[in-house]
């Protein structure tokens, strides 16, 4: 079933530090399947490991452990790609994956048991067509709810913002009973992200601005995912404007 | 009809053949046509994030290379040659940029880790192949101890400066091999950002020699301060310029490096021949500007007096206590950045022959725990503090060079070779232009200079390439590497 006017299929990347275990919850897994999914394992080494020398040693190793997790998601009944990279860079890598892909999202997995609902925290700009079509998608088939929740700041006029997206959202289909819209205005919306996280199984968000405070300690996605429990998929800005 | 063992031959030439005693072939991981600009895939398509850009790769080149000249050579170069030490330094830097040429076309066609030991592999075969791999590595460590014995030199004249009472034992060897231990130790266990600390540093101290150099320029130009009076140019004659030069070439050992991590460099057909001449053109200038500023301070006879660091007496007598302690610092990060460049290069040496089945391939194993290649490092590391603790500057640094020169000498004929019956897979993105001349004369000066140094040197040298080929005929003369990717 699908009368969703989803204009654009969402193509979701999902990195994984596969040598070092990481893995993906089984019911998150369930929850990307209407998605397209593209599974990257990577492996991160010190500066002093040439990437050839690492390959030679865990490469085999490295795409097992890739095709481990893309054979559950052919389980959840979506057929994956998988990608694996070896860097010294994580940031660099996916970041580039998802620009030959043409991810519209990535996910920054944490563990989480069972997805119903969506916090998407709106704080800027955004590109709302993405999103809508990210969360029309998922929620489709599924029973959860999708809470928009825009976080008011200097010359972002939240209340707007949120509107705008409960629009697309609908107009995808989305039915209005799973939409629930919000504003507030914390001080600092990293932290009230990390603190509503508990209440919710996943976490929808734009990549932000970059800033001096973002290249000091990570970006706020990143900040994001570190606090919270639950994951976090990121909104990519569309190639061009960020490239 | 076609006779079978010639069919053989012409199969056999498609990629690495052969097997060393433990019955080990080369590893073949990933054709170097099949890099892009951003990953090199390999055969079961994983990708290789190359994540070091034309800043990287230029402070690799100008960090490795910088210690030695500014911070350990002033001094012993002065008394040799007297204010020609100008010119053998300007004589290093054309040689090295003779030879960075072919090097760049040669690193574009083939962006793999290795370096020149990789290049000369596949133009001239495994013989000399091998040859150049064992010899870069213990070039690299006879490098290495010599940075760190000039470290030393400088975290001695530190403690002097700061009044640590040092009694009338020596601390430069301790120090030099505590260091030496430290370092290795940090790169066992793998340390994040390691490539960016390294930018940071040389940009530092960039800032620091251009600060220093333009005051002394002024003043030796007699701009500023008072005139001194001009000395005689080549007190000695001509022959000691030569000699110098071949003594100092140490200091232009770093440009190559770059090659050894091409692997790792982004966009390699722009960058890597740019971060190589670059370093090259950067240092050189630096060079010759600071034997320039140091025989006007001083003269050549009062600043070979001085010794390694002869450069801080120049510091001290225009910026006074401060000069001297700024310039102490640069030194010492300036040899700690060459000595940890060149640790790192001789693991990825080790690394590319045992790739290839030169040496036991256990030498390239890594461990899970840091990510760190262990045996590679540790054949870096210990026989650096070995030779560290000679203490000998002079030696450690000809014998580096000799080992480095027979390098780029045999580079400069792998180009030829390589241009003469060029296989299809070439297809450097920079060509030299008269590939001939160039690397002609790159290959007679390289092989040249190694005449001008002392019988000390050239016999360590030469033994060190005997025993490599003896080793090759005994543990791998069945490898063959010729021509295949």
């Amino acid at each position: 079933m699908s009368d969703l006017a989803i204009r654009e299929p969402p193509r979701v990347l999902v990195p994984v530090e596969v040598l070092e275990g990481e893995s993906i919850s089984p019911s998150l897994v369930e929850f990307l399947a209407p998605a397209e999914v593209i599974v990257l394992g990577y492996h991160v080494l010190p500066d002093q490991t040439p990437t050839e020398q690492a390959s030679m040693q865990f490469e085999d190793r490295a795409r097992a452990a890739a095709e481990d997790i893309a054979a559950v998601f052919r389980e959840a009944g979506r057929d994956v790609e998988t990608r694996v990279a070896f860097t010294h860079d994580r940031d660099q890598t996916v970041d580039r994956v998802a620009a030959d892909e043409g991810a519209t999202a990535v996910l920054l997995p944490n563990p989480v048991a069972e997805v119903s609902d969506v916090l998407v925290p709106i704080r800027g700009a955004i590109d709302r067509d993405r999103l809508a079509d990210l969360v029309a998608t998922l929620l489709a088939e599924a029973s959860g709810s999708a809470t928009l929740w825009g976080l008011d700041g200097e010359g972002f006029d939240a209340p707007a913002a949120v509107e705008a997206v409960r629009e697309s959202l609908a107009g995808r289909g989305l039915p209005a009973a799973q939409i629930r819209t919000e504003t507030s205005a914390p001080e600092s919306p990293v932290r009230a992200i990390v603190e509503r996280s508990a209440d919710f199984d996943l976490i929808v968000m734009g990549e932000g601005e970059g800033s001096l405070f973002a290249a000091l300690f990570g970006d706020a996605t990143e900040r994001v995912a570190e606090g919270a429990v639950a994951p976090v998929l990121v909104v990519r800005d569309r190639d061009g404007g960020a490239d | 009809m076609c006779d079978p063992a010639l069919r053989w031959a012409m199969d056999s030439a498609e990629e690495p053949a052969g097997a060393n005693r433990n019955g080990e072939s080369p590893a073949a991981v990933a054709a170097p046509t099949e890099a892009t600009e951003e990953t090199t895939v390999t055969a079961e398509g994983s990708e290789l994030e190359r994540s070091i850009g034309l800043t990287g790769g230029i402070a690799i080149g100008v960090g490795t290379m910088i210690g030695a000249g500014i911070f350990v050579f002033p001094g012993i170069a002065a008394g040799r040659a007297g204010p020609a030490a100008a010119g053998s330094f300007a004589i290093g830097a054309v040689i090295a940029l003779l030879v960075a040429l072919p090097a760049s076309e040669l690193a574009t066609a083939m962006p793999k880790s290795g370096g020149g030991y990789y290049f000369i592999s596949r133009a001239l075969g495994a013989l000399p192949g091998a040859v150049v791999g064992i010899s870069i590595w213990l070039g690299l460590v006879f490098a290495t101890a010599f940075y760190l014995v000039g470290f030393g030199n400088y975290a001695a004249a530190l403690l002097a400066e700061a009044g640590v009472d040092l009694g009338s034992a020596s601390v430069v060897v301790p120090l030099g091999l505590v260091f030496g231990a430290l370092l290795t130790g940090l790169n066992l266990m793998g340390t994040e950002n390691a490539a960016k600390l390294q930018n940071y540093v040389v940009g530092l101290l960039l800032t620091i020699l251009v600060v220093f150099l333009g005051y002394g320029g002024l003043d030796a130009l007699g701009i500023v301060g008072a005139t001194s009076a001009p000395e005689q140019f080549m007190p000695f004659g001509p022959m000691p310029m030569f000699t110098t030069a071949a003594l100092v070439f140490t200091s232009y050992l770093g440009f190559a490096q770059v090659a050894t991590v091409a692997g790792d460099i982004k966009d390699p057909g722009r960058n890597l021949p740019l971060a190589m001449i670059g370093s090259v053109l950067v240092v050189g200038v630096l060079y010759v500007a600071t034997i320039f500023v140091a025989t006007s301070a001083f003269g050549s006879d009062p600043l070979s007096r001085f010794g390694e660091t002869a450069i801080v007496e120049v510091a001290r007598s225009y910026g006074g206590g401060w000069g001297a302690l700024a310039i102490l610092l640069a030194g010492l990060l300036a040899t700690v950045s060459s000595a940890n460049a060149s640790i790192l290069s001789t693991s990825r040496a080790v690394f590319a022959i045992s790739k290839d089945a030169l040496i036991p391939q256990r030498a390239s194993r890594m461990n899970l725990r840091y990510g760190t290649p262990h045996v590679a490092l540790a054949m870096a590391g210990g026989p650096v503090l070995v030779l560290v603790a000679s203490g000998e500057v002079e030696v450690l640094a000809e014998v580096a060079s000799f080992l480095h020169l027979v390098m780029y000498g045999l580079m400069c004929v792998a180009l030829i070779a390589m241009r003469r019956n060029e296989p299809d897979w070439y297809d450097p993105d920079f060509r030299v232009p008269a590939h001939r001349l160039v690397a002609g004369v790159g290959a007679l000066s390289s092989f040249a200079l190694i005449g001008f140094m002392q019988p000390a040197s050239q016999i360590i040298g030469v033994a060190i390439m005997l025993a490599a080929a003896g080793w090759y005929k005994y543990y791998a003369s069945d490898v063959r590497l010729k021509g295949v990717l």
